[in-house]
């Protein structure tokens, strides 16, 4: 059998936009930019992650089933996030009822009342 | 084309490769059930106690966080290489990349035992007895948790790689394996994945400020 060359350009340069992303998500968390620091870095990262499931993982060519399974992962990570959140946005956050007065008197979560 | 052998339950060699990755997408999706919770477990900690957040995460070791960030997203560049070599016939090359993959795994989980050693002497491992506010202590009960969680994996995806190194040395068609190590593949990459949004919400919350 004739060996074909492996395609290790093609992987080189995906490695090297991960890692210039790196370079990028490390030098703008030093940046003064607010909320915007935490939006560039998860934004930063989902574009890593996708590089990698794209190439790395073969997502690129990878039958109709395989993406659709890929993509039924997030979005279930989605609902059950989703579902939870809407829990904790209309929880308050009062301690427990049936918690002992000495536990509450110690029970300060950094600047939170609780 | 290189003929595997083909297991009774299916017809033919690409339908049991496709079952095959379908298979592993199913766990790696399990997997990412498992991880959630604790992504899930941060966010509400970001949102309710973001200052401990920011405080917390200004403790840890951006510079080793960094290093070992690169470190894996390489690792997972070797590997890409070895399946991809693998599935051309050119074994060797392919058993050198796992090799370089490995050396790679074990550097990172070296690093991050000295970041551990560092964090455990500086006192934020959280507990009875720590002295950092509760939402400081949360957050490193989330950090903790995570890369812990994340190196178990590792450590499996180590162990795996070099199960499939030794193999390749020692099998007379070491090209039969090649459909296996696309998947073992597939499961390394996923912890490098796991690692990429780990890295930005524990080591760069507020850098800045």
């Amino acid at each position: 059998m004739k060996h074909r060359k492996p395609p290790v350009r093609r992987n080189a340069v995906i490695l090297a936009v991960l890692l210039l992303l790196l370079a990028a998500s490390v030098g703008s968390a030093y940046l003064r930019l607010g909320v915007w620091n935490s939006a560039a870095n998860l934004t930063i990262a989902a574009v890593k992650a996708l590089l990698v499931a794209v190439f790395f993982m073969h997502l690129r060519d990878a039958s109709a089933l395989v993406r659709m399974t890929a993509a039924v992962a997030l979005f279930m990570l989605a609902v059950l996030f989703g579902l939870s959140a809407t829990d904790y946005r209309n929880r308050a956050d009062d301690p427990a009822p049936w918690q002992m007065p000495r536990q509450l008197s110690g029970a300060q979560w950094g600047q939170s009342s609780w | 084309m290189i003929t595997l052998p083909v297991a009774p339950q299916f017809s033919t060699e690409i339908q049991q490769h496709r079952a095959a990755t379908l298979g592993m997408w199913v766990f790696l999706a399990t997997e990412l059930m498992f991880f959630g919770p604790l992504f899930l477990g941060y966010g509400y900690g970001r949102l309710h106690l973001s200052d401990a957040f920011a405080a917390g995460s200004r403790e840890t070791d951006v510079v080793l966080g960094t290093v070992n960030t690169g470190i894996l997203l390489t690792s997972s560049f070797f590997v890409a290489n070895a399946v991809d070599a693998l599935e051309r016939g050119a074994h060797r090359f392919a058993a050198i990349m796992l090799h370089a993959a490995i050396a790679l795994g074990i550097a990172f989980l070296a690093i991050k035992g000295i970041e551990y050693s560092n964090d455990w002497q500086e006192g934020l491992f959280p507990g009875a007895g720590s002295a950092l506010p509760k939402g400081e202590q949360y957050f490193f009960l989330l950090y903790f948790a995570m890369t812990g969680l994340h190196a178990a994996h590792l450590i499996i995806g180590i162990a795996i790689l070099l199960a499939f190194a030794v193999a390749l040395g020692r099998v007379a068609d070491p090209v039969s394996l090649s459909a296996r190590l696309r998947v073992a593949g597939l499961y390394w990459h996923f912890v490098d994945a796991v690692w990429i949004f780990l890295y930005p919400i524990l080591y760069l919350v507020e850098r800045s400020g």
